[in-house]
């Protein structure tokens, strides 16, 4: 498999594991996300929540601290859940589609964390980033799992950047919820839906 | 090794094949790094030659054109530079290389409608957008550095993160240009020339893992 002298060509039958492998792989990494997707969801209904809680709330400035820090802990928590009962599968592909997660996740909170201690937060290129951040993690997994759906969900969160910067401000929270609609909560919604499937089709197999 | 059944549980050698696949996989998605290395001294220039011509001539062609015509000139060099490059004998197209073109395709594709988009709406003057874009390229490097498990890639990560958070605190327009141009020096140039010669190093040996 990992012998890539020129003067002995791969076979045809090492062709066609390789393609074999790299689909089972491809399949791994899809499933990993449909196990993670009511991630996408819970952070949908964590920005929706946020977004509440500021308009409507005391101490709204508190929300998306408090929120965004709660989202994490819930995640760490299930993983460790996960791991102790050792349902924590890992594939190269998948390890690849938590390594692209995790460093946009890092990546969010530095950068959020930044522009808030030093109020740079309410600004359009600050909104835009967010947007452009996920639809970079969505972009690069779309790619690595080579999956339409995913790719039309970062081209979601790209042109909701992309209006970010051309609408005038007091649109970009509507801008926000909608892409959040599409991007979070309705993917998410499918690729439970499909995980859902996918685990009626393994009992029905093992039956 | 293929079968994602929970269930099944993986013998000894199946264990130990998957192990060296995933070195293998390392290997080569780092050597894919090293082999386009000149991909980031190349961005590194352009970067140095737009700060360069809009911070030393003063004239309102400069101003606007700068970065504009120094962006579109790497795009261009970058794919002449792709196909003129020589690919050496026995190079794999793996799915380790396969996942790095990913992560930088996609950050390219991001980053010029980013860009783009705030030169069109002339937000470019902006703290945040100058920290974003170092961020972006933060990320870039990180995700690569987790994937190829690659620690000085990952040193590289950190400082250009570390630059764009410092850029929201400085909160001067000077400390913004000297954060950029200490970021094309490091983050670009110096890890270019470092992963260039690693690259004439190991000869073309794709699957040197030592590297």
């Amino acid at each position: 498999m990992t012998d890539f002298d020129t003067t002995n060509p791969p076979r045809r039958d090492d062709l066609v594991q390789r393609i074999e492998l790299m689909e089972a792989m491809i399949a791994e990494g899809r499933c990993t996300t449909m196990r993670y997707g009511w991630i996408f969801l819970m952070w949908g209904l964590l920005y929706y929540a946020a977004i509440g809680w500021q308009m409507y709330l005391p101490a709204g400035k508190f929300a998306w601290p408090v929120l965004m820090v709660l989202g994490v802990v819930i995640i760490q928590i299930w993983r460790w859940r996960a791991l102790r009962s050792g349902r924590n599968h890992e594939s190269p592909r998948s390890r690849s589609i938590g390594a692209v997660w995790g460093t946009v996740g890092c990546a969010f909170f530095l950068y959020m964390g930044a522009a808030a201690a030093s109020h740079h937060i309410q600004s359009p290129a600050v909104n835009a980033t967010v947007m452009f951040f996920l639809g970079l993690a969505h972009a690069i997994s779309a790619v690595i799992l080579r999956w339409r759906v995913q790719g039309a969900v970062a081209a979601i969160w790209f042109a909701g950047g992309m209006a970010m910067f051309f609408a005038p401000y007091p649109a970009s929270l509507i801008i926000f919820l909608v892409a959040s609609f599409f991007g979070m909560v309705l993917f998410g919604l499918y690729t439970m839906m499909l995980e859902h499937r996918r685990a009626a089709t393994l009992v029905q197999h093992h039956a | 090794m293929t079968n994602p059944d929970p269930e099944s549980i993986p013998s000894r050698d199946d264990l130990l094949q998957r192990l060296e696949l995933m070195e293998a996989m390392i290997a080569e998605g780092r050597g894919f790094t090293t082999h386009n290395a000149w991909i980031f001294v190349l961005w590194g220039l352009v970067d140095l030659a737009g700060w360069s011509w809009q911070h030393f001539v003063h004239t309102q062609f400069a101003g606007a054109w700068a970065w504009p015509i120094c962006l579109i000139a790497g795009v261009v060099l970058t794919i002449a530079g792709k196909a003129l490059q020589k690919t050496p004998p026995g190079v794999p197209n793996s799915i380790a290389c396969g996942r790095v073109l990913a992560v930088w395709a996609m950050m390219g594709l991001a980053m010029a409608i980013y860009v783009a988009s705030a030169m069109i709406t002339h937000f470019t003057w902006q703290y945040s957008y100058v920290a974003a874009l170092l961020m972006m390229v933060g990320m870039a490097h990180a995700i690569s550095a987790v994937i190829l498990r690659w620690r000085v890639q990952g040193v590289v990560a950190a400082i250009w993160w570390a630059g764009g958070a410092a850029i929201f605190f400085l909160n001067s327009r000077r400390a913004t240009s000297d954060i950029m141009l200490i970021e094309m020096c490091l983050g670009m140039i110096a890890f270019g020339l470092y992963a260039m010669l690693l690259e004439r190093r190991r000869g073309g040996h794709w699957t040197n893992k030592t590297a």
